[in-house]
């Protein structure tokens, strides 16, 4: 899943005939004048102005500006651009005509295990949820595109009526056409609005998702998919992630602040167990973190030393299952250097690290893990005969 | 019995090196049951035509890699099943070539980061052949006792520890692949082990679901018990569920579903897999997949660590009910062991291997190479230089600075002697031929011999001899050379002589008894032999290579190295040749007829072949 940004988004739906806003993403205020020599729309229309970032809550926030003529839209984006906002900062911004408008409607689309689901109400706009039921599905078989016909019924059932219903599904085949040719997870265009003075439809707002995975057959995606876990990467996070794009195997992880129960565990499918295990009985994860695919031992040791590094930590639970092809010996050894060094830096006081694994090398893995008994370390060291995630009981209990 | 891999179960793997090694790790499991090999080709356009290595125990098999699925199959009609090891871009060809082959029943996919369009194309097309497609991102599937495919169940060790030699009576299904592991481990500690393990894959849209297999293990009469580990996203597991509570089944089923602190996670944060994420309106969350299955009637621990418990608890009952009779464990010593590597066994000091060849001067097994014990770094951090390393190496031990030096200076010395000697000519015509560097360079190379540069190792032998046999009797020395050896090696030379002396032995000699505390009996002894033979003769003068010879009998170098300081030497003048003409973009060049004294037949008639 990676989600895209408004500017990209509108570039594919432009790409696809599908009608949106006249819009500019600036990364400099003074751009705007310069812009609003050049094109009409800018001087003429109504303006809103938006954080082009992938932050949440930007209207309670302040980032998104309504109703602006140029002037009041370049002070608006000169007060937007740069503030810091958390860990995010903002760099860009995006300025749209804001149009005037008589309806606004709902459509979008998402994948399903078949095919995909189209999504109509002629009720869209903030209070979709209210009118959920209002929606009309069209579920689209897999490579099967709907004839405009099929569509337009769908429309006409949804409350759309006459030419209108007609030009919504037209927009809607578009839609299914971008959603299909882009690799698209999902498309949501709320609101999609109509000016009836001149027939002239809009799609204002719109989130996308795209396969992130497919891109390797899209030459033309020049963006990058924004951060997945509805803030900005901190910079640890972002560290992890470029060792996790150079190696073989991955590494990955997210922080979260607060908690006293630090993961350093093995596998997609096992760490969400251990953190699931860490909530079960009522503790506090600081983050969720994982490394698989016999990743090389020093990503490891660099995920670790950024663990030990997360404050107000009390337990690290170097969990992990029976590995397949995960060599424990050679990852644990990336542990155990991240640990030393951690401790050499005055990190680890008072933190108990509970260890559990299996795999190939795991006798070797687990013996060296133990000796770091004698080094000092408060660590506690369980083999395959230990069900997996108990260690996080007795880290709990202890 | 079991579910989609068996005995009869052949295996072609597409792909490249991740192919490979899942194929060695599944022929070690076909040593373990003693089955035949189970992958029987490669599909790799890079390395069609090649074999791959495949040891099944000690059994060493080769196994041929082909450009295209078509030609293995119709070299291997007996394959059913193929394994897709191949990169994401072109994983959706690979797989829907092997659903369309007519023998092939069964398509596993490990390949990860599978565009979810192409995994839906090949679910759907899958079902419209009427084929199983499992994956993408799966580790395997496992038969106890029958068959593996993939890299599942880990090291050999390990099969052993989950008892996969033999078939027990729990069924596995899981997204995840480390988890399948997991699970079969702990059907092995709490009940009788697995009859078949399948893992289907993280992704969002999986080729196959936890329903597609437990019909199928509802139909294998072996199967009791299923165990099931789902995680957060879609809707498999509530498929699962409904499927378990629509009718009365004859399996248990035991599962646990991961995901459900996602309540306290950064809203909309993704998880390991790709299809772990909650949909809208608490969709897919962990929780209802729990509530679904519970109430479906499924044993569902509060967390992972309770499945031990779960599973062991339906293994007694299913015992005590009498679905499972308890069977004699297996002696597991009696199980083959894997037959070591030879670096194995003589890690253990079992075995004695008569080494092939003997070093003494270096060793490159640690982190960096040891001249003769020395960290090569630790050389250049304390100071020492090329003539050190030479001196190590040659000679096994670190050189005065006095002895350094007078290496340095011998090097330096001979380095070229240009473009007109053997040598450098050789090079330099070879360069001119638009060949490459290694070649031009010992095309020189191989000019180096008795007449040209040849001779230090046979003057500083000679020499010696002389100082030895016949120290107070230069003639004596010439005598007996004349009579054993014939001319002198290290006297002599084609232009220089007594008036017109070559400069580098003057400066050699000089530098060697004036400016160092060497101690030069063998130096000095050739110059008091070239007082006798340049009064015979004008030119027959110490040459460099006498010198050089002598010098490094003086600085005790042994014999037959001598050559190689004129080698190494001349090595770095052929190099700068060679550079010298590919930098002017030197053309090929053949002599002048000028140059060639054509004594040759008059032209003639070729007479008629009889």
């Amino acid at each position: 899943m990676a989600k895209i940004l408004e500017g990209p988004a509108m570039k594919l739906f432009n790409k696809w005939g599908i009608p949106v806003p006249n819009y500019v993403v600036i990364m400099d205020p003074d751009r705007l004048a310069q812009l609003g020599e050049a094109n009409k729309w800018l001087r003429e229309s109504k303006l809103v102005v938006k954080a082009h970032e992938a932050i949440g809550g930007r209207f309670k926030l302040g980032l998104v500006k309504l109703g602006l003529n140029l002037d009041e839209a370049y002070l608006a984006a000169k007060e937007m651009i740069g503030r810091e906002i958390g860990t995010s900062v903002v760099h860009q911004v995006i300025v749209a005509e804001m149009l005037d408008h008589d309806e606004e409607y709902y459509v979008s689309i998402a994948g399903t295990r078949d095919g995909s689901e189209l999504l109509l109400s002629s009720k869209g706009g903030v209070d979709i949820e209210d009118n959920w039921d209002t929606v009309k599905r069209l579920f689209i078989p897999l490579d099967e595109n709907p004839s405009i016909e099929t569509i337009t019924e769908a429309a006409l059932e949804a409350g759309f009526v006459g030419e209108i219903a007609e030009r919504v599904a037209k927009i809607a085949s578009r839609l299914i056409l971008c959603f299909d040719d882009e690799d698209a997870q999902s498309i949501e265009i709320n609101p999609l609005v109509i000016r009836k003075s001149d027939m002239r439809f809009a799609a204002l707002d719109a989130v996308m998702n795209v396969d992130w995975d497919a891109r390797f057959r899209h030459a033309d995606w020049d963006f990058k998919p924004v951060s997945e876990i509805g803030r900005s990467y901190t910079e640890a996070e972002q560290q992890i992630m470029d060792i996790d794009a150079r190696i073989k195997g991955s590494v990955k992880l997210v922080e979260v602040p607060g908690g006293e129960i630090a993961l350093l565990t093995a596998g997609g499918g096992a760490s969400v167990f251990y953190s699931d295990a860490v909530v079960a009985r009522g503790g506090s994860i600081a983050n969720y973190a994982e490394y698989s695919g016999d990743p090389p031992d020093w990503a490891v040791e660099a995920l670790t030393e950024t663990i030990c590094r997360l404050p107000h930590i009390k337990h690290i639970i170097v969990g992990g299952a029976i590995a397949n092809f995960t060599d424990v010996k050679a990852t644990f050894s990336g542990i155990i250097n991240g640990f030393r060094e951690s401790k050499s830096k005055g990190f680890l006081e008072n933190v108990q690290i509970w260890v559990r694994r299996g795999g190939p090398n795991e006798n070797q893995g687990l013996a060296a893990m133990k000796k770091l008994q004698e080094e000092g370390f408060d660590i506690h060291v369980y083999d395959r005969s230990m069900p997996m995630t108990d260690i996080v009981d007795l880290a709990l209990n202890s | 019995m079991s579910i989609l891999a068996n005995k009869d179960t052949r295996a072609v793997i597409i792909g490249g090196l991740a192919g490979l090694n899942a194929a060695r790790r599944m022929a070690q499991f076909d040593f373990l049951i003693n089955r035949p090999l189970t992958v029987q080709a490669f599909v790799y356009p890079p390395e069609g035509g090649q074999q791959k290595e495949i040891y099944r125990g000690g059994e060493l098999n080769n196994v041929t890699v082909y450009s295209s699925l078509e030609q293995a199959l119709e070299e291997n009609p007996q394959i059913n099943t193929a394994l897709i090891y191949i990169g994401a871009s072109r994983a959706y060809q690979s797989a829907k070539e092997a659903l369309d082959a007519k023998g092939i029943k069964l398509v596993t996919m490990i390949t990860e980061g599978v565009p979810e369009k192409d995994a839906k194309r090949l679910r759907k097309h899958a079902l419209e052949c009427g084929k199983i497609f499992n994956g993408p991102s799966s580790i395997g599937i496992m038969s106890a006792g029958e068959c593996r495919l993939g890299v599942i169940g880990g090291e050999f060790k390990n099969l052993k520890l989950c008892n996969l030699y033999r078939p027990g009576s729990f069924g596995v299904i899981t997204k995840s692949g480390g988890l399948s592991n997991e699970a079969m481990w702990l059907c092995a500690q709490n009940g009788n082990g697995i009859t078949s393990a399948v893992a289907i894959g993280g992704d969002s849209y999986p080729g196959t679901d936890f329903v597609t297999y437990l019909n199928m293990f509802e139909n294998d009469p072996d199967t009791k018990a299923v165990v099931i580990i789902g995680e957060v996203g879609g809707t498999l597991e509530e498929e699962a569920a409904e499927w378990l509570g629509k009718e009365i089944r004859r399996i248990k089923v035991i599962a646990s579903i991961g995901g459900t602190c996602q309540d306290v996670l950064p809203q909309g944060m993704k998880f390991g897999h790709a299809g772990a994420k909650e949909g809208k309106k608490g969709l897919g969350s962990a929780r209802s997949k729990i509530s679904a299955l519970r109430a479906a009637g499924a044993v569902v621990p509060d967390t992972f660590g309770g499945l031990s418990k779960a599973i062991r608890q339906v293994y007694e009952e299913l015992l005590k009910s009498g679905a499972i009779r308890p069977e004699a464990e297996l002696d597991e010593k009696l199980l083959p062991a894997l037959p070591p590597s030879v670096q194995e066994v003589m890690k253990q000091g079992d075995i004695i291997v008569e080494p092939l060849i003997r070093t003494t001067i270096s060793d490159d097994r640690g982190e960096e190479p040891r001249y003769v014990g020395y960290a090569a770094s630790e050389l250049c951090e304390k100071g020492y230089g090329i003539e050190d390393v030479i001196s190590l190496l040659w000679n096994k031990k670190l050189p005065t600075r006095e002895e350094a030096e007078i290496i340095k200076r011998i090097i330096m010395i001979s380095a070229d002697h240009g473009p007109a000697v053997s040598g450098a000519f050789g090079s330099i015509i070879a360069a001119c031929a638009g060949i490459d560097l290694p070649q031009a360079v010992s095309a020189g190379m191989t000019m180096i011999g008795p007449r040209f540069g040849g001779a230090v190792t046979n003057a500083g032998k000679y020499f010696k001899y002389g100082v030895k046999e016949y120290p107070n009797d230069i003639p004596g020395f010439l005598n007996w050379m004349k009579e054993n050896v014939g001319p002198v090696p290290g006297i002599g030379h084609r232009v220089k002589s007594v008036k017109n002396p070559d400069k580098r032995v003057k400066y050699l000699v000089d530098y060697v008894t004036n400016q160092t505390t060497l101690h030069t009996p063998c130096l000095d002894y050739a110059l008091q032999v070239e007082k006798i033979t340049t009064a015979k003769k004008d030119n027959l003068i110490l040459n460099v290579d006498g010198t050089i010879g002598c010098i490094l009998v003086d600085l005790d170098f042994p014999e037959y190295s001598f050559n190689g300081f004129f080698v190494l030497a001349r090595t770095i003048g052929m190099i700068g040749h060679w550079i010298d003409q590919n930098n002017q973009n030197s053309r090929l060049i053949r002599l002048y007829d000028y140059l060639i004294n054509y004594a040759v037949k008059e032209e003639r008639e070729v007479p008629e072949k009889k």
